[in-house]
């Protein structure tokens, strides 16, 4: 496994790993008439960075999410991937890696991570050393042969991040991963997300409601509204890299964590 | 004393009480003939025994193919698409209410008493339960999976075959399980109450003529097979849904139920 | 929409069963038409002869069910409460609820004849697992937090019972309920086919047997009727209790 070899490849017009979105509206119907979900949401997230969208729940920034993997179409503008517009999912460009695991239950940790590989007919010998390396990569290289129901959350959770970078796509998608688990293995996850994403420099979009997720995980916030969804803020976080879990008792993290909620806080209900 | 063990006392028990009380003479021979004399008629009369049970075999093998193929089919697609699924599953478990024993005399009226009505009889028998379990269980299939799938490209074709067909191996097997117990008791049924063969025949010849011993050992080979055939299919099961936890929530009893 | 949908799809059922014999699709002696058929009925149920075994094979139903029901309750509560009973008796309850009844219908005919309450026997053994196997499966579905708030709020006893066990176990118990009459139903029917002077099931069999099809399919139609009926009465019952449940 090279990625960081083969970063350097193409450099010419838009880097592997860029996404320029502009202009994205959506729109859908109900019974009650058509609901804006997305007004004039427009972002550039630059090769290799790691950018975080938070928002109050139903702002439509996992609607967002799909709609980059290829997975739900718009209403209208434009989603460009390393200069080429996404209208369907492409694993060579885009990795995803959704809330719940969404293994495959009736394959080992290996078999799921191989999966994508499979769909791609690639030779097994290549599909088995591909998946191996991302499990070695995830910290789950002795898992290999486990099914999914004998894993813990967050195992399950970093058999899903392999599988999103077995392909080696540029971009890897993540929609509320560690929503599910439990407040320490999302800890301790974060910090595994960082350094994965630190050994194979992907361009990330990650998306949470977690203010302290969002703070300590990113480069930059994007913040979005409840609906219609829109971004309302851009804040990029200044704080050094490694972060540390001492850094979120820092007078920083707490300045810029504030500076979210005082922007998606809703009125009491 | 561990559970297991007094589970085996009280089997223990039971078979003891089934010899012991017809030779004591607390049971009259006729109600329940001892354990000893039922295998002992049951190896005795093994040619005739098997005869019948070669005829009921077939029968069964046919059924089997009509009742659990077209309980498949029809299940995945009803429980599958969504337009059907909500338009005829209401009816179709209304329609499981239908008491389906009548309809036997209709077959016997249509197809005569031979293999025939036994055939479409137990075909109608293990239909209906087969495809409401193969309805409810493809609609267990996690949307989830098939997203994911997409995310990857997969192709339609590659989502039935890697994710749709795996997934619903558990449903198929249970479905083959079930409406495999009631094909065999449907042709049994039949054999009792109209035929000129099979093992279900025998039982009730012997019924007739009072002969209880032969009637015991009838009834103890139909259920050794309805039992073999759970448990195979069971191991089946087992080894080609290794990746499903041990606890798997079984369908509901309303399907299980053979009658 | 979804009603009319059904009910196209009942009229569209009839029409087929009426115009194939009237066609010459179907010979008519082996599949009198819809209307024949209905006419028949009609004959039929002005009968005494056959109310009576109608009212025969209802009685014997509600018999078996009679009993089986709080038998079966009362055992599978003793299973659901107790855990060492359930320990010792689950798998072999769970052995004789899977195994199949009808074979052994032969057996009670031997040993009680084929009178009224040899049909209700077969009809209390053919029904008892599945309401044994409600009732304990009723009682392992109610919450223990459930219990433990209503006794932190100083629920006694009685009121734990009535007020939080009852209401939980409900639904289960209703479905048992309903599965039991089903397959009671099915089991009276299938005694009488077998072996009986009365009821609709000889009625049945004696029709089929002298080729009588108008009769024969006018009964299957009367007790298909009576069996939905009887289902979807029950399982309204079932909806009202347990609009709670998603």
């Amino acid at each position: 496994m090279q990625p960081l070899a083969e970063l350097n490849r193409d450099a010419a017009p838009a880097p592997r790993g860029m996404i320029e979105v502009s202009g994205l509206n959506h729109a859908y119907a109900t019974r009650q008439g058509p609901v804006q979900a997305l007004e004039n949401v427009a972002l550039t997230v630059g090769q290799g960075r790691f950018t975080v969208i938070v928002g109050p729940s139903g702002c439509g920034k996992s609607s967002l999410l799909m709609m980059l993997a290829g997975l739900r179409a718009a209403s209208a503008g434009q989603i460009l991937c390393a200069g080429r517009p996404i209208t369907a999912p492409d694993p060579d460009r885009v990795g995803v890696v959704f809330q719940e695991a969404n293994l495959f239950p009736w394959l080992t940790a290996l078999d799921n991570v191989a999966f994508p590989l499979t769909l791609r007919r690639a030779p097994k010998a290549e599909r088995q050393a591909r998946a191996r390396a991302m499990l070695e990569l995830v910290g789950l290289g002795d898992a290999a042969t486990r099914y999914p129901h004998e894993l813990s959350g967050g195992m399950k959770q970093r058999v899903s991040i392999a599988r999103g970078l077995v392909q080696d796509p540029p971009v890897l998608l993540l929609d509320e991963p560690f929503a599910a688990l439990d407040e320490q293995t999302r800890m301790a996850m974060g910090e595994e997300l960082l350094r994965i994403w630190a050994a194979t420099r992907k361009t990330v979009v990650f998306v949470t409601h977690s203010l302290t997720e969002a703070v300590y995980l990113a480069d930059e916030v994007l913040v979005m509204s409840a609906r219609p969804g829109r971004i309302i803020d851009r804040m990029p976080v200044p704080l050094p890299r490694p972060r540390s879990y001492e850094m979120m008792a820092s007078a920083e993290f707490g300045r810029l964590r504030d500076r979210i909620w005082q922007q998606i806080k809703a009125p009491a209900r | 004393m561990s559970p297991g063990r007094i589970r085996a006392l009280i089997i223990l028990a039971v078979l003891v009480l089934w010899e012991a009380l017809p030779r004591s003479g607390l049971v009259p021979v006729l109600f329940l003939p001892p354990l000893s004399l039922t295998l002992a008629v049951l190896a005795a009369d093994w040619p005739t025994f098997a005869a019948a049970l070669g005829v009921t075999l077939s029968e069964v093998a046919v059924a089997l193919v009509f009742a659990v193929g077209g309980g498949l089919l029809t299940g995945a697609l009803v429980g599958g698409l969504a337009g059907p699924r909500r338009l005829l599953l209401p009816v179709f478990s209304s329609l499981y209410a239908v008491p389906l024993v009548v309809l036997y005399p209709v077959m016997t009226a249509w197809f005569g008493i031979g293999a025939e009505s036994k055939i479409a009889f137990a075909s109608v028998y293990g239909f209906f339960p087969t495809m409401l379990a193969t309805a409810a269980g493809i609609r267990t299939i996690d949307p989830q999976l098939l997203l994911t799938a997409r995310s990857m490209g997969a192709t339609p074709a590659q989502r039935l075959l890697l994710v749709i067909l795996p997934a619903a191996i558990p449903t198929v097997l249970s479905g083959l399980r079930l409406g495999g117990a009631l094909v065999i008791v449907g042709v049994v049924v039949a054999e009792m109450l109209i035929a000129s063969a099979g093992i279900g025949y025998l039982v009730t010849f012997a019924r007739t003529v009072l002969d209880s011993p032969r009637v015991f050992a009838g009834v103890l080979l139909v259920l050794l097979i309805a039992i073999g055939f759970d448990l195979a299919m069971r191991w089946v099961e087992r080894r080609c849904a290794l990746w499903s936890t041990a606890g798997r929530p079984q369908s509901a009893p309303a399907a299980a139920v053979p009658t | 929409m979804l009603v009319l949908g059904r009910l196209a799809l009942l009229a569209g059922f009839c029409a087929l069963w009426e115009a194939l014999p009237r066609v010459g699709l179907a010979d008519p002696e082996l599949l009198p038409p819809f209307s024949t058929v209905l006419a028949t009925l009609g004959e039929l149920l002005a009968r005494p002869a056959l109310l009576a075994d109608l009212g025969t094979t209802t009685l014997e139903l509600l018999v078996a069910v009679a009993l089986a029901l709080p038998l079966g309750t009362l055992l599978g509560l003793a299973l659901g409460e107790n855990e060492r009973l359930a320990r010792i008796f689950d798998p072999l309850v769970f052995f004789l609820f899977s195994i199949p009844k009808s074979i052994f219908l032969p057996l009670f005919i031997l040993t009680m004849g084929i009178g009224f309450w040899q049909k209700v026997a077969f009809g209390v053994f053919s029904t008892l697992f599945i309401v044994l196997m409600s009732a304990a499966a009723a009682v392992r579905s109610v919450r223990p937090d459930h219990v433990f708030t209503a006794r932190a709020f100083g629920a006694s006893r009685a009121q734990i019972a009535w007020r939080v066990y009852l209401p939980s176990m409900l639904p289960i118990l209703l479905e048992g309920f309903r599965l039991a009459v089903i397959f009671g139903f099915t089991a009276v029917l299938l005694a009488e086919m077998y072996a009986s002077r009365t009821g609709m099931g000889h009625q049945i069999a004696s029709w089929g047997e002298n080729f009588m099809l108008q009769r024969l399919f006018a009964g299957v139609l009367l007790l298909s009727v009576v069996a939905i009926a009887m289902n979807e009465a029950i399982r309204g019952i079932e909806a009202r209790c347990s609009h709670w449940r998603s």
